[in-house]
């Protein structure tokens, strides 16, 4: 479904991407691992089209999509949630996800009707997946971090994706929240079939739900594949995992 | 519909305000029916900035532009035209919804601090030119005596006809606000990089918004030419930007009606104040200072977190 | 001048029109032919007449460069465009005229004026700046910006209050009085005073920036201020200083452009759009781009009041948008 290939992005004379390659089959979940500046989050902006790669190709349903700005990104059908949290923070938990679902039901130019009168049955069927409906009248602004990070996915779902990528859902969670996003992740992945693409510091969390890894060092790929090929793979052991002899899982 | 926008109370309010208004002339002295339809102008005017400020959170710092342009657009058709004066009413709106979609297809590609500083160049730009081409505009002298439909000859004849337009405009307004095409734009205001995220073509929202915008301050306008029966560059100059944008801060951007109480106190102040002092300007520096201090969310939402503590909609 | 609602007022109100009412030249002034109003008369465009026009094009860029430079230095590290940097200016050219004034415009109080003055105004925006601004850095970016709308509209009505309604005017020291003959055109020996004084507020200017520590510093917070904040450097001094600096280039140039024009009231608004434009051409922030703009500025308005005088002020503005369509952030990398 998305395959990338030798992507590169330099800021001035930095390399951020050099040269990843990522593929995602449809109805996968695929985690992307990696040290701090490894250049995950720079991967994911480079496909959702917040950056413009400086070369290389992002194929997505044999289109290549490098370089098109995020709204259109989005039309086609990549959905995504941010790793610092970035919602409406004035308007209400419905209102956050009434707003993608009006995008893309191409409302966006409508301007008579009232809002309040639309979307309101699949809004409220997102925010009870989400487990978010009780507080669909609140401020987001004032929504707990977990919360809010819970909306997060929630707007990204407001988009009907083919594709959902996640940049650290679970960041700053609880380990109680941490195990929500979890079951809800499994949740979308197995009942929705949504394809899910997201990277991740909590190592217990990426084995327990990924079917493919892809791990991340320097702005390039070293290895993309099962977990269990991820785990006993020396180059991963030697870059990533420190050469303990058991990574925490 | 309308019970999707309007609650029961707020209707309720709304039409005792509006027979309470539709009485006033009866029993005011003309200089006070004067000065409301003035203030019906001025009050379209800050709210329809507040349209793309407070809920687009767009840097609009030179919206007078789009007024300015409304009323001498009227002004001239009125004058070099002949054609029946109706239709300047007509006209004028879309001269200045023109307008403002050009200078926003040169400004909503930049960002915010951009936008705002090159929206106000460029506005000085059309002040400019308005001032210098003596020939067509009048220059600094302006355009005295403009013709007016019978109708609105006199002065309570403005006013009511200025009510009659102010409140379809509120409505209308009000109905874009809480369209999806209003609520996106809300969104752009908290987060655009989230709204490109979901979809959303910011620009080309921005520029609709702008546009819309720039049509009701172009009615405003036309209002205001209602009123006095003249136009001067000062209609489009930077300072009376400044001060709807005050007025926009003084009653609240975040309500739907505080930009219209802004400038009604801001223009009541003024014409008080100024039977006593010249420095008008120095009193409004300090008024803003003073609310910049102490009441950075308006006068209106000072009241309405009294009479509803939870504050649900805070800003 | 903000009556415009309310015309019942205008008149008494108004700098702009009561001054173009009581004075056919001030209307100039507000606008682009300041140096070159002989020009107008030339409406056959000649070599000499060019190569005058460019000459006093530059002089121009430089008092531009001077108060957009400031404007830049606050824009890159406060980020806020200060809105009241065309009142600061308007307030340095009265001042200058006082004290020039106060011994008897002789030479030495030219010179004299020329340091106080945007001294001065220093003092005003630092006081002004530790007294109220500063308590707003933790506040939302706009109030910052409406901050400085309501300090230029004090320093307005102010500078009236203090020094009326009528313009004035102040005459260069006698040394820089007349003009040299380029081709049988005059070319006021002030504006070469200008020429020269251009490039040593430039290098003046490089010198800070690169070579102080308080510049190395303001421009580590004009990139990232959470660095230098924590590397244990008092960021709120660091804007204050930064402010300052910026405040004072105004002043200077007001200073350095009262012998040229007349000082008026509306002399803040024509110049603060100007140096507007000046920075969005140059980059954000960025003091090069400062000169650049400047310089685009300064020789499109100059050339336009040799084309079509009555709409000269057109002309930058085309340049401007031209140069926006191609490089909507400046031509020069903006700080942020």
């Amino acid at each position: 479904m998305l395959r990338v290939e030798s992507l590169k992005k330099s800021f001035d004379r930095f390399l951020a991407v050099d040269g990843a390659t990522l593929e995602v089959a449809a109805g996968e979940v695929v985690a992307v691992i990696g040290p701090n500046g490894a250049g995950k989050t720079t991967l994911f902006n480079l496909i959702t089209g917040q950056l413009a790669p400086t070369s290389g190709a992002i194929w997505f349903k044999e289109e290549n999509i490098a370089g098109l700005p995020p709204h259109r990104v989005c039309r086609r059908g990549i959905s995504r949630s941010y790793q610092v949290v970035n919602i409406f923070h004035r308007l209400t938990v419905f209102e956050n996800v009434q707003v993608a679902v009006l995008s893309h039901r191409h409302k966006t130019f409508n301007i008579l009707k009232p809002a309040k009168l639309m979307a309101v049955g699949e809004t409220r069927q997102i925010l009870d997946s989400v487990g978010l409906l009780d507080k669909a009248e609140m401020t987001s602004g004032a929504l707990s971090h977990g919360d809010q990070k819970v909306l997060e996915i929630g707007i990204a779902l407001g988009n009907r994706p083919e594709l959902l990528i996640l940049d650290e859902p679970t960041a700053g969670m609880s380990p109680e929240e941490t195990a929500v996003t979890l079951r809800l992740m499994k949740r979308l992945s197995g009942e929705l079939g949504l394809t899910i693409l997201f990277c991740e510091h909590d190592m217990g969390m990426v084995f327990s739900i990924a079917n493919q890894i892809m791990v991340m060092q320097h702005g390039g790929t070293i290895i993309q594949g099962p977990p269990d090929d991820v785990r006993n793979n020396q180059l991963v052991r030697e870059a990533y995992l420190g050469g303990a002899d058991e990574c925490s899982v | 519909m309308f019970k999707a926008l309007f609650g029961v109370k707020t209707a309720i309010v709304g039409m005792i305000l509006l027979a309470l208004l539709l009485l006033l002339p009866q029993f005011l002295p003309r200089f006070y029916v004067y000065l409301i339809a003035l203030i019906f102008a001025i009050a379209l005017l800050a709210t329809s900035l507040n349209m793309v400020l407070g809920y687009g959170g767009m840097y609009q710092f030179h919206h007078a532009v789009f007024y300015g342009v409304g009323a001498y657009a009227f002004a001239l058709f009125a004058v070099k035209s002949g054609l029946p004066l109706w239709i300047g009413y007509l006209i004028a709106p879309f001269c200045s919804a023109a307008l403002g979609l050009v200078m926003g297809l040169i400004t909503v590609r930049l960002n915010q601090l951009y936008f705002g500083m090159l929206q106000i160049s460029l506005g000085s730009l059309v002040w400019a030119i308005t001032y210098r081409w003596y020939s067509f505009t009048g220059g600094d002298d302006g355009i005295h005596g403009i013709p007016l439909p019978d109708l609105v000859g006199s002065s309570t004849g403005a006013y009511y006809f200025n009510l009659i337009v102010v409140v379809t405009c509120f409505v209308l307004m009000y109905m874009i606000v809480n369209s999806p095409f209003g609520r996106i734009f809300q969104g752009i205001r908290d987060n655009p990089e989230r709204c490109r995220a979901v979809g959303v073509n910011v620009q080309k929202q921005q520029l609709a918004g702008q546009t819309i915008a720039a049509f009701f301050a172009g009615v405003a306008g036309t209002l205001f030419v209602t009123v006095e029966g003249s136009v001067f560059p000062d209609l489009m100059f930077w300072t009376l930007s400044l001060e709807i944008l005050i007025m926009c801060l003084l009653g609240g951007w975040f309500i739907f009606l505080g930009p219209a109480l802004g400038a009604a106190i801001i223009i009541s102040l003024r014409t008080f104040v100024g039977i006593y002092t010249e420095y008008w300007t120095l009193i409004l520096g300090i008024v803003l200072m003073l609310l910049i201090f102490f009441l950075p969310e308006g006068v209106l939402s000072l009241f309405l977190k009294k009479a509803d503590p939870s504050g649900k909609r805070e800003g | 001048m903000l009556i415009p609602v309310c015309p019942s007022y205008v008149v008494v109100d108004s700098p702009s029109l009561g001054k173009t009412k009581s004075d056919p030249l001030g209307q100039d002034s507000l606008f682009s032919a300041r140096y070159g109003r002989i020009m107008t008369l030339a409406a056959n465009i000649t070599l000499a007449a060019l190569v005058q026009q460019v000459l006093v094009g530059l002089s121009r860029t430089t008092i531009l460069f001077i108060v957009a430079s400031g404007l830049s230095l606050v824009l890159g590290v406060l980020r806020i465009p200060n809105v009241a940097h065309g009142s600061l200016y308007m307030t340095g050219a009265f001042v200058t005229y006082t004290v020039a004034t106060l011994f008897g415009q002789s030479t030495l109080g030219f010179w004299l004026a020329l340091i106080v003055a945007p001294l001065v105004v220093a003092l005003l925006s630092f006081l002004v700046e530790r007294g109220l601004f500063c308590h707003l850095y933790e506040r939302e970016h706009m109030m910052l910006l409406l901050f400085t709308f309501a300090f230029s509209l004090v320093i307005g009505d102010m500078v009236k209050l203090i020094w009326g309604s009528d313009y004035r005017s102040l005459a260069a020291p006698l040394f820089l009085q007349g003009s040299f003959s380029i081709s049988g055109f005059p070319f006021p020996r002030y504006n070469l005073f200008l020429l020269i004084i251009g490039p040593l507020v430039a290098a003046g200017l490089w010198f800070l920036t690169n070579k102080t520590k308080i510049g190395k510093i303001a421009r580590a917070a004009a990139v990232d201020r959470e660095m230098v904040g924590a590397i244990g450097i008092n960021v709120s001094w660091v804007f204050a200083a930064v402010f300052v600096i910026g405040c004072y280039l105004a002043g200077l140039g007001g200073a350095l452009v009262a012998p040229t024009q007349n000082i008026t009231q509306g002399m803040d608004h024509a110049i603060i759009i100007e140096a507007f434009l000046i920075v969005i051409i140059g980059g954000l922030g960025n003091i090069w781009g400062a000169l650049l703009g400047a310089l685009i500025f300064g020789l499109t308005d100059s050339i336009g009041i040799l084309i079509w005088p009555q709409f000269a002020i057109v002309f930058p503005y085309v340049a401007v948008v031209i140069v926006l369509l191609f490089r909507p952030k400046g031509l020069l990398k903006s700080t942020w």
